[in-house]
């Protein structure tokens, strides 16, 4: 029997130090942690590196002044490089999974349909992808939130595409025994939330997985066809400054799963490129929001964040970006940081956040043939930061506008008093007939109007082509025979719905490849 | 109903001109510290009694002013000076790469100066040195700016100085938010899992199933 691994923060490794293993997994999201287990469940000796800290139960506090620098990238003020999109990004032991907000979607099939017809990914579709689902699923407790625990924040939603006659949909979330307190982003107090931190990655360490956090793996080790294993900066769990010690970690093959921007910057440092393919065809669900007035209290920080949908405008036909509408949980400084404006009239803004419903546009971009998304760079190799360029085109503000329009007459329609799109020169719209009028004189630029994405994908693409894509139908670098991708950076396009579970059920399946490349 | 009128761009100043890397980028940010547009006869205020870890006293100056105009004297409200907003967003920044600090250094100075502000706006006095009324005007010019740098400038400062006074816990009452669930405070009496030797405790995210395919 394989004694159980460890967890190890920055601190606990005091000089320079190289470990051997079988599998090196870097990063502990969604993709990292699905394949850890599944190694560990074939006997693999596991060991894997995450650049944030362990932070568990034991130390939330449902602050947002210490959870967004604690469990975020960048201490939440991730944005591209010009400012105009703001992101939302997981940095810790379990990655996303430990502060998103539950939603559980499998793959679209038109997507995985898309992905095989225009990127020559093979092998990957529902059928096979189902049995993976059923496992994540059952272990993950993904399940349907009943409308009667569904809170005033989700019910405008819920009740305005009803009111319109608009498909309308029950979110499905991984959670155990959850009280519905609504602080899902800021890590659950409760251990309710099926999070990698509570479920996969302690599996695996009982398997014998050992885990580094504080880990900042700076550059892989990259030898003729192969990869001999990662160097890394161990970083002060408190400063998060670099401690002086450097952690190698060598292993038969090398899972990278870091994400979307994390992944290819990695990929970068060490000298790879792709053919030039690294960092390209990012994407992340660039995200409009419309905040309304309601006549009662919503409360928008209780309850569980997201439990309705709506997949009514998914797909708009050919040259529009589908969007799907959710509704995200506001708490006092994502609000002030959000909603526009400056003095008197913005402290008047946030004094009715108790009664401010707020729904959001999650856009769809890289289907359409054009849509090349964005493009993570290196800055300076020694700088954590990276260039994170995602230039909004007239494509994407078309269905900002379209979108800010829709979710106006939803919020009309269930009883706002007044809407208010999130444009940097406040608007304020107080009747449905104003809407039209209203969102066609808004400005439509970078800069003036709130773009947020809390879904990153891309930037190592699957594909069958090397002269298009970075990894091959099997998640392994074009090139190279024992460097893998395992995470969401590998979607050719984004999905259309909330990441997680592809992540979990692509990284559950091609842990069969990584498992076959360490025998 | 209140819609801003959109203004013409002007010709040659494009996104992509004028951001080439970096959080602001470009020779006109660079500017912002250089010499001969130092900053100058802006106002002195009072330093925070424990330092200031990243900016300068006249840094300092610029975010007090602008966190004077961002949140203003309010009923039911804490002052900035009661938060500490210049001396929180100076810890703030502390914490971010040096490079990024350097770009916020290089947007505080440029803010200030009067030379900059003639170029965009035809004022020659330091930001500092402006009345409230005209500080908020400077505010919404960079704001509603066609220039793309100066609308990024202003969202990575607004950031910056609304994160100093919102990251405190005694504007919480002010926006009628009621805190953390008190199930919060439990929080130092669970075990924190390790691995090791130590069994790990039962939980919610402990499967107790059949064993999964």
């Amino acid at each position: 029997m394989i004694p159980a691994g460890r967890i190890l923060g920055g601190r606990d490794t005091l000089v320079n130090t190289t470990v051997h293993c079988d599998v090196v997994v870097v990063g502990s999201g969604a993709g990292g942690s699905v394949l850890a287990e599944r190694l560990t469940a074939r006997g693999l000796d596991v060991v894997m590196l995450e650049e944030g800290g362990y932070w568990t139960r034991r130390s939330f506090d449902g602050r947002e002044d210490h959870s967004y620098p604690r469990l975020y990238q960048e201490m939440g003020n991730r944005a591209t490089d010009d400012q105009s999109i703001l992101i939302l990004q997981g940095r810790n032991v379990g990655g996303g999974t430990t502060v998103n907000w539950c939603t559980s979607f499998r793959t679209p099939r038109r997507v995985l349909d898309h992905w095989r017809d225009r990127h020559g990914v093979k092998g990957l579709s529902e059928e096979v992808l189902a049995p993976h689902w059923e496992a994540i699923e059952k272990r993950l407790h993904i399940a349907e939130w009943p409308l009667e625990r569904m809170n005033s924040n989700n019910k405008v939603l819920w009740d305005g595409c009803g009111r319109l006659g608009y498909s309308r949909g029950l979110v499905r979330r991984n959670v155990n025994n959850c009280a519905n307190l609504g602080y899902c982003g800021l890590g659950c107090p409760l251990d309710a939330k099926m999070s990698m931190l509570v479920t996969l990655i302690p599996d695996a360490v009982e398997k014998g997985m050992t885990v580094y956090a504080n880990a900042s793996v700076r550059r892989l080790l990259v030898g003729t066809r192969r990869v001999d294993g990662v160097e890394a900066d161990l970083l002060d769990p408190e400063t998060d400054r670099p401690t002086g010690v450097t952690l190698t970690v060598k292993g038969r093959t090398v899972a990278v799963c870091g994400g979307a921007i994390n992944s290819p910057a990695l990929l970068l440092r060490s000298g790879l490129d792709g053919n030039g393919n690294v960092g390209k065809r990012f994407f992340l669900h660039p995200v409009v929001i419309m905040s309304a007035l309601m006549p009662d209290p919503v409360y928008p920080w209780s309850g569980a964040p997201q439990s309705a949908y709506s997949h009514h405008f998914s797909e708009r036909g050919p040259g529009k970006l589908g969007f799907l509408l959710e509704v995200p949980p506001i708490m006092p400084l994502i609000a002030a940081s959000v909603f526009p404006g400056f003095g008197e009239s913005h402290q008047a803004l946030l004094e009715t956040l108790p009664y401010t419903q707020s729904t959001i546009a999650i856009c769809h971009d890289g289907l359409m043939p054009d849509d090349v998304g964005g493009t993570i760079k290196l800055r300076d190799p020694s700088e954590r930061r990276v260039s994170i360029d995602y230039p909004l085109r007239p494509f994407h503000f078309e269905a900002f506008k379209a979108a800010c329009k829709e979710m106006a007459r939803i919020q009309f329609a269930a009883g706002a008093h007044e809407v208010r799109s999130l444009h940097a020169r406040p608007v304020r719209i107080e009747k449905l007939a104003d809407v039209d009028a209203a969102m066609d004189a808004a400005p439509w630029e970078p800069g003036r109007v709130r773009v947020a994405t809390a879904h990153q994908m891309g930037g190592c693409a699957m594909g069958g082509d090397p002269r298009t894509s970075v990894v091959d139908s099997t998640l392994r670098y074009h090139g190279m025979d024992n460097l893998f991708v395992v995470d969401g950076s590998v979607f050719p396009t984004a999905l259309g719905v909330n990441p997680q579970e592809s992540i979990f059920g692509v990284a559950r399946w091609a842990s069969q490849f990584v498992a076959a490349a360490s025998a | 109903m209140d819609v801003p009128h959109p203004e013409p761009a002007p010709a040659g100043l494009s996104r992509r001109s004028l951001v080439k890397r970096g959080l602001l980028g470009g020779a006109l940010l660079a500017a912002g510290g250089a010499g001969f547009l130092a900053l100058r006869g802006g106002t002195v205020v009072a330093l925070p009694a424990d330092g200031l870890l990243v900016f300068t006293p006249a840094q300092f100056a610029v975010l007090d002013a602008v966190s004077r105009r961002m949140v203003r004297p309010r009923k039911g409200w804490p002052t900035v000076d009661q938060v500490g907003v210049a001396r929180a967003a100076d810890r703030i920044a502390a914490r971010v790469e040096a490079s990024a600090q350097k770009e916020l250094q290089q947007l505080l100075g440029l803010f200030e100066n009067g030379l900059a502000g003639f170029l965009f706006g035809g004022r020659t006095r330091p930001f500092t040195r402006l009345d409230g009324a005209e500080q908020d005007r400077v505010l919404s010019e960079w704001r509603d700016s066609s220039i793309a740098l100066r609308r990024t400038g202003y969202a990575a400062l607004r950031t910056l100085v609304i994160a100093g006074y919102y990251q405190s816990p005694t504007v919480w009452p002010s926006t009628g938010y009621d805190g953390p669930p008190a199930i919060f405070g439990l929080g130092p009496t669970f075990p924190e899992w390790r691995g090791g030797d130590e069994p790990r405790p039962d939980g919610n995210g402990v499967w107790h199933g059949e064993p999964l395919p």
